[in-house]
Parts: C-alpha cells; sequence; structure tokens
C-alpha cells in the first residue's frame, strides 16, 4: 500500500480539520474528500471518517450517512481490506453501514452507538481508554504495545453501545471490543465509563481487523498543550498520546 | 407601489395606523420619512425605516454615547466599525495574526422561544466573526436566567432550552465553547440574557470588510444561504419593544428559526470561497444578513462603501410563493450572507456554493444567487414585479438617528463606610462555607457546560470550567495561544450601574490575566431597560461612563460591542443594569499558561489584593441579608499593578496555579483549586487565620468571602515570587498547599469531598 488516505467530510462533519491535521503530522498522505467529489474515494488507499453530525444526526446518528454514495466505496474498500478509522459519529456511520462489529450483513447493524445513559445529553468529557484485544488483532493498533491506555476527549451525546444481549455476546466473544473506557492508570471501573455503554466498549473492530470504530476524539488530545494540567516535562507543541493511535495507524500503511 | 398614509392624517390617526401595521416607528419619525422623500412612504419603504431606525440597527439612544469608549491602542487591528473588531495576537511564520471578536444579545427570543432563540444567537455571532473572513474558532455564553427552583415554571423552561440550543448549534457547527457564565436571578424572570461571544482567526493581509469596495460601481450583489421565508418579520422592532406574556405568541413569529446544519455547511462553503479569492487576488465585500435582512445588509454593505444599490426581489430564492416585498426585503430569515463581488468572480463563487457544496440539496431552496447591483447613485431601489417598491436615499436610510431621551441627576449614593464592619461578631466560616459554596451563583456550572462541546477542532488547551478563561492555540504548530474571559455581576448591576461596569471590566480582564495572557482588548454587551424610562436610561449612561473609565485605566480597548435595550416586561420588572464585558488574552507562548487545579504539596499560597469590609453585592451579603454595605472599592491603578505582577510572575514561571477572586470570595477560590484535584491525588489547603494577613482590621468572614477581586495564587517559587512583588503592598502570604483532602482555616478543617458535594451539586437537578 502506498498510503493515500482520504478523510471524508459529509453534510454535517465538523472535526475533519484536526483529523487531517493528525493524519498528516504522522506521516500519512492525507487529504480531505468532499461529498461531491465521492466517485474519487476509489483512488485512495484508506479512508478517516471524522466526527460530526453528518446528515444532523437524523433517524440516529449514522444512519442516513451509512447509506449515502460516499460510503459505496468505503464498504467496498473495507471488503477488499482496506483500512477504515471512524471516529465519533465516523465510528457511528461505520457501525450503522454494518462494518462493525461485521457480525450481519451489510448495512444492517446488529448493534448501535445511541443515545447516552444514565442521561441522555451531550457530554464533553477527557477520558482514557485501554487497548482490550491483542495489538496485531487490529491493523490500525498493531503497532501499539499490550493494553496501551490513550488519552481522548469523549464528546457525543450518543455513544453507548447497546444490542440485544445475543449479540453482545457474539461481539465480545468475537474479539471485536478493540477499546474500552480506562483510568489514565489502565484500572477499568464503571466511574471511567461517560455512557453508559455496554461492556465499557468505546471502539469496535471487525472480524478481518482492518476497521476501527472509536467513539471519543485521540485526534483532540494529540499535542501536549491539550492537557496542559497533566503534561510531562517537554515540548508543548509535542505530541501526546492520542497520537499514538494514528502512527499505529500510519505504520500499517507503509 | 401601495403606499402608507403619512400626510394629511392627524398625530392620533398616524400613531393608530403604525400600531396596526406592527411599527415601532413613532408618529414623529413618520413625518420625518415623509417629509425628506417629499411623498408617503411605501409600505415597504415604513417596515424597512422601521427595522432601519429601530434601536437594535441605529442605536439611535446609544451611539452616542457610546463614542465615549476607548477603541484605540497598539494591539487595535480593527476598530469598532464592521460586523467584527480584530484584535492583534502576534506574529507566526512572517505573518501578522488577529482575533476577531464579536458580542451579541438574543435577549428577547429567547425569553420567548428558549431553544431556537439561543441558538439563533449563536448563529448570529458567528456570521460575524465569519463575515470579516475569519476561520471561527471559539465562542463564549454569558447567561442570565430567573429563578429555577420551581421545576413547572417558564424562569426554568428559559434556563434549560437556552442552553441546550447553544449546545445544539455550537456543538453541530463544530466551534469550541470555552467561556461563559451564569447567574440566576429573580429580576430575570421575565428577561432572561442570552448574549453570545464569537472569536475568528484571520491573518491581517487576509481581512474581507463588510463595506462594497472602491471602484464596486456596477459589482454583483449576492445573497448566499437559507431560501428568504417569513420567520423572523420584524425582529429587529421585537427587539426594540417590552415583552409581554400576551403578546408572546404573536412575538414568536418574529423569532427566526435555526439550521446548523446548514451553517455547517456555509461556514465550510465560506472558508473554501476565502481561499479563492485570495489565490485570485480579488477584493470584495462580505457581511452578515442580520436584523433588517436583504434590505439592511445590502444597504449596509453598499452604503458605508459610498455607495447605492439596486435590488431585484424577484430574484430572491424564497421558500413561499407570493410572499409579500416587505418581507423578502426584509423578514431576519437566519443563515444567510451577502457578498459584493466583481461580476468576472461571481460564477466561479456561485459555483462553489451551489455546486461543490450543493446548497441546494442540503436544504430546500437554499443557494447562492445574484439578487443585485451596485450603483453608483447614492440611492436604494427595490424592485419586485413590474414595480419599484422602494426608492430612498441611501445614506437617509442607514444614517444615524439620534433619540435624545431624558437622563435622571444621578442619585448620590448614599454615604457608606468601606471600613465600617457590616458583619455582626464573628461569623465563623465553619457556619458559611458550604452555604457560600452551594450558592446558585457559586456552585458548580458543569452540569451546563459539560453539554457543550469545548475541544472540537483539536486546538483547546484549557477546557471550559478548568480555569477563570478558556484557551486555545488555534495557529497550528505556533505557541500563540488566545484566552478568552467574561464578567458582569447582576448583583452589582441591582445596586449601582457604573460601578458594575467598572467591575465587570476588572473582572473580565483579571481573569485573562490569571491564565497567563495578556489582555489584547475588549467586548462589551449592554443590556438595559426601557431607555424611554429616565431610570434605566440613567443607568446605561452611568454606565457607559464606567465601561470607558475601566477599560482605559487597564489599557484595553474595545473592538466591538452591542446594545440590549428594552429588556422590561409590561407589568414594569426590568433586569438589573447588566454590561457584560468579554476580555480577549494573548499569550505568546501558550506553554506558560497556568490553569486553576493546585499542583503539589507545600506550595506557598498568596492572595494578591486588598480585602475589605465592603461586601455590598456579595454572596455573603445575600446570604446574611446585609444590604447596606458598599460595593468592593475598585482601584483601577492598584488592580492594573497587581495584573502586571501577576502576569510577569507567570512569564518568570514563578506560579503553579492562580485563580480570579470572584463570587464568593477568596476562600471559594482557594476551595476550587482544591476541587480539580480530588479525581486524581487530593490536594488541600491549610490557611491562616485572615487576622494574621488583614492584621485585623477586617471582620473573618468578610476577609474570607467578600468580592473585592485579587488573585489567589499557588506559588512555584516562593522566593522569587515575593521577589517579584516586593514593590505591591497588597501581596499576602495565606497559607501552603496540604497533601490531604482537607480545606482547613487555622483550627477548623473541612473534608474537601463534603464541601465539593456541596458544591457541586446544586445544579444537576436543572441541568440532569
Amino acid at each position: 500500500m502506498s498510503g493515500k488516505v482520504a478523510v471524508l467530510i459529509f453534510p454535517g462533519t465538523n472535526s475533519e480539520e484536526e483529523s487531517l491535521r493528525l493524519a498528516r503530522d504522522v506521516g500519512m498522505d492525507a487529504q480531505l474528500v468532499h461529498w461531491s467529489r465521492s466517485a474519487a474515494l476509489a483512488n485512495f488507499d484508506a479512508y478517516v471518517l471524522p466526527g460530526g453530525f453528518a446528515y444532523e444526526d437524523r433517524i440516529r446518528a449514522g444512519a442516513v450517512p451509512a447509506h449515502d454514495p460516499m460510503m459505496d466505496a468505503v464498504i467496498e474498500g473495507a471488503q477488499r481490506g482496506k483500512l477504515v478509522l471512524g471516529i465519533c459519529n465516523g465510528a457511528q456511520i461505520l457501525l450503522e453501514a454494518g462494518l462493525v462489529p461485521g457480525t450481519g450483513p451489510i448495512r444492517k447493524p446488529t448493534a448501535a452507538f445511541t443515545h447516552n445513559a444514565p442521561v441522555p445529553k451531550f457530554v464533553c468529557k477527557h477520558v482514557h481508554v485501554k487497548l482490550a484485544i491483542d495489538p496485531a488483532r487490529c491493523a490500525i493498533t498493531a503497532s501499539l504495545a499490550k493494553d496501551a491506555v490513550i488519552p481522548a476527549w469523549a464528546a457525543h451525546g450518543q455513544g453507548r453501545l447497546a444490542a440485544t444481549d445475543d449479540h453482545l455476546e457474539e461481539i465480545e466473544a468475537g474479539g471485536h471490543v478493540a477499546f474500552v473506557y480506562a483510568h489514565a492508570d489502565g484500572s477499568v471501573d464503571a466511574a471511567a465509563n461517560p455512557n453508559g455503554s455496554a461492556i465499557g466498549c468505546a471502539a469496535l473492530t471487525n472480524g478481518a481487523g482492518n476497521v476501527l470504530a472509536i467513539m471519543p476524539h485521540p485526534e483532540r488530545d494529540a499535542w501536549n498543550f491539550n492537557h496542559p494540567d497533566s503534561r510531562g516535562p517537554g515540548d508543548i507543541l509535542a505530541p501526546s498520546g492520542g497520537v499514538a493511535l494514528f502512527a499505529s495507524f500510519a505504520r500499517a500503511l507503509r | 407601489m401601495r403606499n402608507f398614509a403619512v400626510n394629511g392624517l392627524t398625530d392620533e390617526a398616524l400613531h393608530a395606523a403604525a400600531s396596526r401595521a406592527g411599527l415601532a416607528l413613532r408618529v414623529d419619525e413618520l413625518r420625518r420619512i415623509a417629509e425628506r422623500l417629499g411623498r408617503d412612504p411605501s409600505v415597504v419603504e415604513v417596515h424597512a425605516f422601521d427595522a432601519q431606525w429601530s434601536e437594535h440597527c441605529s442605536y439611535k439612544s446609544s451611539r452616542h454615547l457610546l463614542r465615549a469608549l476607548p477603541i484605540d491602542g497598539p494591539t487595535v487591528m480593527q476598530g469598532p466599525a464592521e460586523d467584527a473588531g480584530i484584535l492583534h495576537l502576534g506574529e507566526w511564520n512572517g505573518e501578522r495574526y488577529g482575533v476577531v471578536i464579536a458580542h451579541e444579545s438574543h435577549n428577547h427570543p429567547s425569553q420567548v422561544v428558549p431553544f431556537e432563540g439561543a441558538a439563533t444567537g449563536v448563529g448570529g455571532i458567528v456570521r460575524d466573526v465569519l463575515c470579516m473572513g475569519a476561520e471561527v474558532i471559539a465562542i463564549a455564553d454569558p447567561l442570565r436566567f430567573g429563578r429555577v427552583e420551581n421545576p413547572d415554571s417558564h424562569q426554568r423552561y428559559v434556563a434549560q432550552g437556552a442552553v441546550d440550543g447553544i449546545g445544539a448549534y455550537g456543538n453541530a457547527i463544530g466551534v469550541p465553547n470555552i467561556a461563559g457564565d451564569v447567574y440566576f436571578d429573580d429580576r430575570f424572570d421575565d428577561n432572561c440574557l442570552v448574549n453570545v461571544v464569537a472569536l475568528g482567526l484571520i491573518k491581517e493581509s487576509e481581512i474581507i470588510h463588510s463595506a462594497a469596495p472602491p471602484h464596486s460601481e456596477g459589482w454583483d450583489i449576492v445573497l448566499v444561504g437559507k431560501a428568504t421565508d417569513t420567520s423572523g418579520f420584524g425582529g429587529a422592532a421585537f427587539s426594540s419593544v417590552t415583552l409581554d406574556d400576551a403578546d408572546a405568541d404573536a412575538n414568536r413569529g418574529a423569532v427566526q428559526v435555526p439550521d446548523p446544519f446548514l451553517k455547517n455547511v456555509i461556514m465550510r462553503a465560506s472558508y473554501r470561497v476565502f481561499a479563492y479569492l485570495r489565490e485570485h487576488k480579488i477584493t470584495a465585500g462580505f457581511k452578515d444578513l442580520g436584523a433588517g435582512g436583504i434590505m439592511g445588509c445590502s444597504a449596509e454593505i453598499c452604503s458605508s462603501g459610498g455607495f447605492g444599490a439596486i435590488i431585484d426581489l424577484d430574484d430572491v430564492n424564497t421558500a413561499l410563493e407570493n410572499m409579500p416585498p416587505e418581507v423578502i426585503a426584509i423578514g431576519e430569515t437566519q443563515e444567510r450572507l451577502c457578498w459584493v463581488l466583481p461580476p468576472d468572480a461571481t460564477a466561479a463563487v456561485l459555483s462553489i456554493y451551489n455546486q461543490e457544496f450543493s446548497l441546494p440539496e442540503i436544504a430546500r431552496g437554499a443557494r447562492a444567487v445574484v439578487i443585485g447591483a451596485v450603483q453608483k447613485q447614492m440611492h436604494y431601489v427595490l424592485r419586485h414585479g413590474d414595480e419599484i417598491v422602494m426608492d430612498v436615499p441611501i445614506d437617509f436610510l442607514t444614517g444615524s438617528i439620534r433619540d435624545e431621551l431624558a437622563v435622571h441627576e444621578r442619585a448620590v449614593p448614599p454615604d457608606l463606610d468601606p471600613a465600617k464592619r457590616y458583619v455582626e461578631g464573628d461569623r465563623a466560616a465553619s457556619e458559611l462555607l458550604e452555604r457560600v459554596l452551594g450558592h446558585r451563583d457559586v456552585c458548580s456550572r458543569a452540569p451546563l457546560y459539560k453539554q457543550y462541546d469545548s475541544v472540537v477542532r483539536g486546538t483547546t488547551v484549557i477546557a471550559r470550567g478548568a480555569a477563570d478563561a478558556g484557551v486555545i492555540a488555534p495557529v497550528h504548530g505556533s505557541p500563540l495561544g488566545v484566552a478568552l474571559s467574561v464578567g458582569g455581576n447582576p448583583r452589582y448591576g441591582r445596586i449601582d450601574a457604573r460601578a458594575a461596569a467598572v467591575l465587570a471590566v476588572a473582572e473580565s480582564v483579571r481573569k485573562v490575566v490569571a491564565v497567563g495572557a495578556r489582555p489584547l482588548g475588549l467586548t462589551d454587551c449592554l443590556n438595559f431597560g426601557n431607555p424611554q424610562n429616565p431610570d434605566h436610561y440613567t443607568e446605561l449612561v452611568v454606565a457607559i461612563d464606567g465601561l470607558a473609565e475601566a477599560a482605559r485605566a487597564l489599557g484595553t480597548p474595545y473592538v466591538s460591542g452591542n446594545v440590549s435595550l428594552y429588556n422590561e416586561s409590561k407589568n414594569g420588572n426590568a433586569i438589573p443594569a447588566s454590561p457584560i464585558v468579554a476580555c480577549v488574552g494573548g499569550l505568546q507562548d501558550v506553554a506558560k499558561v497556568v490553569t486553576a487545579p493546585f499542583k503539589r504539596a507545600g506550595s506557598v499560597l498568596y492572595y494578591i489584593g486588598d480585602a475589605s469590609n465592603a461586601i455590598g453585592g456579595s454572596v455573603l451579603a445575600e446570604l446574611l441579608d446585609v444590604r447596606d454595605a458598599p460595593l468592593p472599592p475598585v482601584d483601577l491603578v492598584r488592580a492594573r499593578a497587581e495584573n502586571d505582577v501577576l502576569s510577569k510572575a507567570i512569564e518568570a514561571g514563578a506560579v503553579n496555579a492562580a485563580r480570579a477572586v470572584c463570587g464568593g470570595g477568596l476562600l471559594a477560590a482557594v476551595a476550587e483549586m482544591a476541587f480539580a484535584t480530588l479525581h486524581s491525588n487530593a490536594i488541600g489547603a491549610q490557611l491562616d487565620d485572615p487576622c494574621a494577613w488583614t492584621q485585623g482590621e477586617v471582620g473573618d468572614a468578610e476577609a474570607l468571602f467578600g468580592e473585592a477581586g485579587g488573585f489567589v495564587v499557588e506559588a512555584a517559587d516562593q522566593a522569587a515570587f515575593e521577589a517579584m512583588c516586593a514593590d505591591l503592598p497588597f501581596v499576602h502570604e495565606i497559607g501552603v498547599t496540604i497533601d490531604q483532602p482537607v480545606l482547613a482555616i487555622d483550627e477548623d478543617a473541612f473534608s474537601l469531598r463534603t464541601l465539593h458535594d456541596a458544591w457541586a451539586k446544586p445544579l444537576t437537578e436543572v441541568y440532569a
């Protein structure tokens, strides 16, 4: 793979700049691709679906854009093994498209990232996520350390993984839960979970491990200045923990 | 064309006709229009003048007063002449960067339809910043609500709906909300205040002006955005009347309908247009459609360039068939902007909006379309069908008009002695601490602002709530930082409008200093009652005087602002004088930023400031029902010296944490610095008996809970900090940080967890 990355913009996307900036900073050959240029998507090797409110989150977050022509190329690419990363609204779109957890037919989702609980409101909160799979299980996480803990910002109204008990079991047993919410020290409990997500799930991967859907935003914790109180020594403009996931993604493309 | 009869009618008949037509214009104004035109005005013309001569557009009772405000200084890149002002942030890679700032109120609509009203407030202010050619980088929301204790009250509905609206809109367009404040006070029961501040980032070489450029005769006037509908007709005039419950339903039609989804696309399409114009070195004019709709915007953009305009209303994309020309021309439909473009650039710009960003597919009827042309003749002309429905001298329409209103002699404030003790006996901190921390104006605002996306764009350095001001690093790869804070305590406004203004300026400036930023400049929103009432007009007059004096003394010019009058219901309830000030600060090195949480145990704590017994307007005074105490004396020379010393100490690395002393006083500031550490390694504080540092001249309760300003500072380096403060008489060592979750005052110790719960809880019910 040569590593040409498309950062998709749906009507309502709002996190394309920070996603593009970070993708380029870790060495990816990334560019924005707008909904009116969807024909160009086939020429890319990987896709990033950034956060926002595509099509105003009508029906359910991600449900309408999952059926957008933009997604035809992404679905086809994913099925051929191209790497796909969805963040926040992008994660919701991947899930609604059925690309993750990949336990059902395409565009027939078996789970949803839906309204937060117990309070069904938007929440903006600094969080940490912990790698819950063998790093090599997913191509995008392959260069992370085992049990890696990554800082990120949760900023969503619909981030709670929900599915039937049977499906949840299938998702867990299939190793689809890529990240869980955790504390900075890696410990995991209900207090670390900002939205009531089932099994503390913060991110899902598909069976083949080439698609990753993550709810919180690692790209908003990309430089030390993003969290001035907990920064270590060193340059405030230097990369921080959130870069790790994008760096691992970039490495998988080389 | 349909005429509105003026000539030949008696004053009474004319007044009645104006009321029937829903006009806010007075009889003398209608006669002045007819006289200048030499004929009866058309229906379209009277509605145009009604909007354009409303307080909202013309500032007729405030413009001459606002001239007193300082607007110049080394930090001013562009003063208050256009939709937004610009402050100089710094240089990076050979470019001079400016911070665009604008401030707006959406009080009346938010009281009637809170969600839409508040959302529209965000939408409008974002357009003001966008149309300078800037990237929109942050917003802040100063809010004033009524009593929210009753879950079934309209006041609770307003307080919840306005916050939901601000969150829904700001989150959707992807602009981080990094600052703001909220007060709850019965004087806002009938009139909430929803003010919004927006910041933009721009290179000096890329500023776009809100005027038709030189030699633009014959250029295209292009309308961009949502199809014009009947929403928001009469909006400007609506904001210039008092609210009455009985009118609420009738007024709903004057509220615009926000569409953040469309705005998101228009913003991004406009960024693309900016890039296209820069690439081809094309000069253009760009302006937000605000009060007065198409008419107000196109008339102002052309007249400020020294031109007239001719607009064909038939070319406007409308949501309905057969809309009356006055509604097309003057209605304030949201999400619209106006370009003045050289004809050879028009096709490309239309294509960016209509094809590349496919506006017509995003929202029904939305598009960019040519609606008219700039003309040399200084007339404003509207065509509709085969008729000319408006043809007036453009400067008469947009020029300044002035109301001569009565001002009362300012009452001499009662002779209150700031040195006197106003709290009887020695009220112990133990009795008051939880009550102060749980007071509705002190308690945690997190339940409210956690609904706002504070970190979208990935530039946030200090998110909402982590310090007195929000901070972002908007220029990728550069160490430049921008701080934003707001100030304005309505408890002061109830007592003394002038002092409230002075204190609002001092507070907003202090808050950006506390995070390590140098104050660059201010923007103000003047929320007052009905100017026809001499009491309220006097409040406005003296408040502007206070705003001017404080800004001069602190070296912070105003580059933009807004006036919201008539915040009064017909049963006579008016808001307290509410001058609200936002301050922009700049950091040359964002690494030097300082936040509020304590950083380590064993650091020495200082109070920079002068505690006094003057507790008027404080939370303490309210809790103890002390009514006759004077407001804290503000020595602006001293305040500036304190600000300078803290700035230098932060730049020198001598400060670990800092917080401005505001509502709830010194002890509330210390408690909040400790609360933020509770989630990890808790750091508490051991404070000395206040007697030790006030020399016993100030009562304990007044020293700990008085709101005399200044800062609480955790020193990083005691010797260095003390050396920097050597020349400042008002720096007191007040205690030390400790490695226990305890706040101790002399021998009394309080559990931080217990105090935190009292502080965290009160607003959770309202904003759960």
